[in-house]
């Protein structure tokens, strides 16, 4: 009676975590199930086409040439000596390429161009565009800049860790004709082991400006959590979300900034005319001071409403019609115990599956897509989706009514429910995922897929390719 | 069996005693770090999961204890139960691992609720003491029996 007791608990748990354990290699199409929101069936397709042929025109020469070499010192990751890696700067329409050469990161890295709509086989996912690159060796990236913004990289290969210890950096991509009167500055926040930086520098970073100077901020939050800019001593607008600009931006002041995890966000903002500072509070104890050397900075901000890009901004024409989708998703967020890879705890669920039974969110180049993201799982979800940007339309049923809200990383708070859409214009293979990394490490991870795009790269194997 | 019965029901209490440790401490050191050493906490803080203060050390000791390590040593009371052939001690056995299950679920999923999220403390405290009652009973119940040969 006892031994029977026993074996009806232990059996099903024993079943559970030996049924989940995950293949040495497996590719990512081989991964969970489709899911055609709302076709019937799979479409038809003319042939199947490899991730590896999706590239940039191979034949035009590059415009922007970098040569990054990444290596592990400590337990830091570098590039090029630094982190943050070097910026990089190119002009809207400009062919980039950049060398990656792994001096000694014994677990292999990848770059994956935060934010930019690349070609599939430059996107630098391990085990689904391409296999890391191991210590010693290369890896070249090509890409047309196509869209002027704010940026930013970082590998994509065991990313919790490596994206934590510092592999990543800003890229900034300009307008073909330079604004007048306006300094750009980049403001990279990265926690390094409980410290919070701006541009790798603790604390209070002066950037030296005279009165009436306006400046191009352009916040990148390469953490894993939500940063709230707060700004204080002058005025500003948001100019910018993820890479696109915010139509009518009006001018604020004593509210906050949200930049999701992974996010961007321009500020425009000019300091005062009377020689006084403005100080821009990013994450933790960091800021920007921008002002005369010696000015006295305000105080952080303490703003009690946040900035809503939903009715931030003036509408403008979307360029698609969302009414009328040919895919509808739904990507719904939970939360339950289980057993990930035969190892027990409490694991994030998309659509009610753990990983790796996720869906593979079925596409043909064309198609308008809305996708639903519900988020029922007790946290908040910077929810990343590659290759795309994707426009809210409502959120938790109160429809956008501001400037058209593009967005490549959304935070999807706990209990909220959004509808975005985007058009399908670039075929492969996409993560769709958390960007609070180690989330993405414990399965909230599913990927966009067009129907015919196949991978040869598998996660795992030889080249021990581990995304996440 | 009865004996390992009985330190299983002791280390739920231990580890009772250990989360509360954890998470008092994390949280005194982080008030110590915001009022005396400039520290800001913000969501991208949390989530980098460092240890910008030692005795951060604490948010993630509770919750692997809490959600992996505390309801392993319950289950593993409730399949002992069934062999140690204690009177009553399948019954304390699930109660444990009940308040176990319902501390997990308070301390999840209760954090937007304000007055379900407070119930996490005194829950701890039931599952405490019944613990102990429970490691208390097997040892009066295998007193009360004579000692096998």
């Amino acid at each position: 009676m006892a031994c029977l007791g026993a074996a009806a608990i232990l059996g099903p748990l024993g079943w559970h975590a030996y049924a989940s354990r995950l293949p040495s290699a497996y590719a990512v199409t081989d991964m969970g199930y489709e899911d055609h929101g709302g076709h019937d069936m799979a479409m038809p397709t003319a042939g199947t086409r490899s991730v590896t042929t999706l590239i940039a025109d191979p034949d035009r020469p590059a415009d922007v040439r970098v040569t990054l070499t990444a290596r592990k010192e400590k337990d830091r990751y570098t590039l090029n000596g630094q982190t943050p890696g070097p910026a990089i700067h190119a002009t809207v329409g400009q062919l980039v390429q950049v060398r990656l050469v792994n001096e000694n990161v014994p677990d292999g890295i990848t770059l994956h161009w935060h934010g930019v709509d690349v070609p599939n086989a430059e996107d630098g996912v391990a085990g689904v565009t391409q296999d890391a690159v191991g210590a010693g060796r290369e890896h070249t990236y090509r890409f047309v800049a196509d869209q002027a913004g704010t940026f930013w990289y970082h590998s994509h290969q065991i990313s919790a860790e490596q994206v934590r210890q510092g592999l990543l950096g800003a890229l900034v991509v300009a307008t073909a004709a330079p604004v007048a009167g306006v300094t750009d500055v980049v403001a990279l926040t990265h926690n390094y082991d409980g410290t919070a930086t701006v541009n790798g520098r603790p604390g209070e970073t002066h950037v030296d400006a005279p009165p009436a100077r306006r400046f191009r901020l352009r916040v990148v939050n390469t953490d894993n959590g939500e940063v709230s800019v707060r700004v204080a001593g002058a005025p500003f607008r948001l100019i910018a979300i993820d890479g696109t600009d915010v139509s009518g931006p009006a001018l604020v002041a004593n509210v906050s900034v949200p930049v999701t995890a992974g996010g961007r966000a321009d500020l425009d903002v000019t300091t005062p005319a009377d020689g006084s500072a403005v100080r821009v509070s990013l994450s933790g104890a960091a800021s920007l001071v921008l002002g005369p050397a010696g000015a006295p900075a305000p105080p952080p901000a303490r703003p009690a409403t946040r900035l809503d890009p939903l009715t931030y901004g003036s509408n403008r024409p979307l360029g698609f019609d969302p009414a009328r989708p040919d895919r509808q998703f739904r990507y719904d967020i939970g939360r339950r115990p289980g057993f990930l890879d035969g190892r027990p705890g409490l694991f994030w669920t998309v659509n009610g599956h753990l990983y790796p039974d996720v869906p593979m969110f079925m596409v043909t180049e064309g198609d308008v897509v809305r996708m639903r993201i519900a988020n029922h799982s007790g946290e908040s979800h910077p929810m990343h989706l590659h290759g795309h940007h994707a426009v809210v339309l409502s959120r938790n049923g109160v429809p956008a009514t501001g400037s058209p809200w593009w967005v490549d990383s959304l935070e999807v708070a706990d209990g909220d429910t959004y509808d975005i859409a985007f058009v399908a214009d670039n075929p492969g293979l996409w993560m769709d995922h958390c960007h609070n990394l180690p989330h993405a490490a414990e399965g909230l991870v599913a990927h966009l897929m067009y129907e015919g795009v196949t991978t040869p790269f598998s996660v795992g194997g030889t080249a021990g390719n581990e995304p996440e | 069996m009865k004996l390992v019965y009985r330190i299983l029901a002791w280390a739920v209490a231990v580890e009772v005693a250990v989360q509360a440790a954890a998470i008092v401490g994390a949280l005194f050191g982080l008030t110590t770090w915001v009022t005396e050493d400039g520290g800001v906490l913000d969501k991208a803080e949390r989530e980098s999961h460092s240890t910008p203060y030692p005795e951060a050390i604490g948010f993630p000791i509770h919750a692997l204890n809490g959600e992996i390590l505390i309801p392993l040593i319950a289950l593993a009371l409730l399949i002992v139960s069934f062999f140690a052939r204690i009177p009553g001690g399948l019954k304390w056995a699930a109660v444990v691992f009940g308040l176990v299950i319902l501390q997990v679920l308070l301390g999840v999923y209760g954090h937007h609720v304000p007055g379900v999220a407070a119930l996490h403390g005194p829950n701890a405290l039931l599952l405490f003491v019944t613990a102990i009652a429970t490691a208390r009973r097997a040892r009066a119940s295998s007193a009360a029996e004579p000692a096998h040969a």
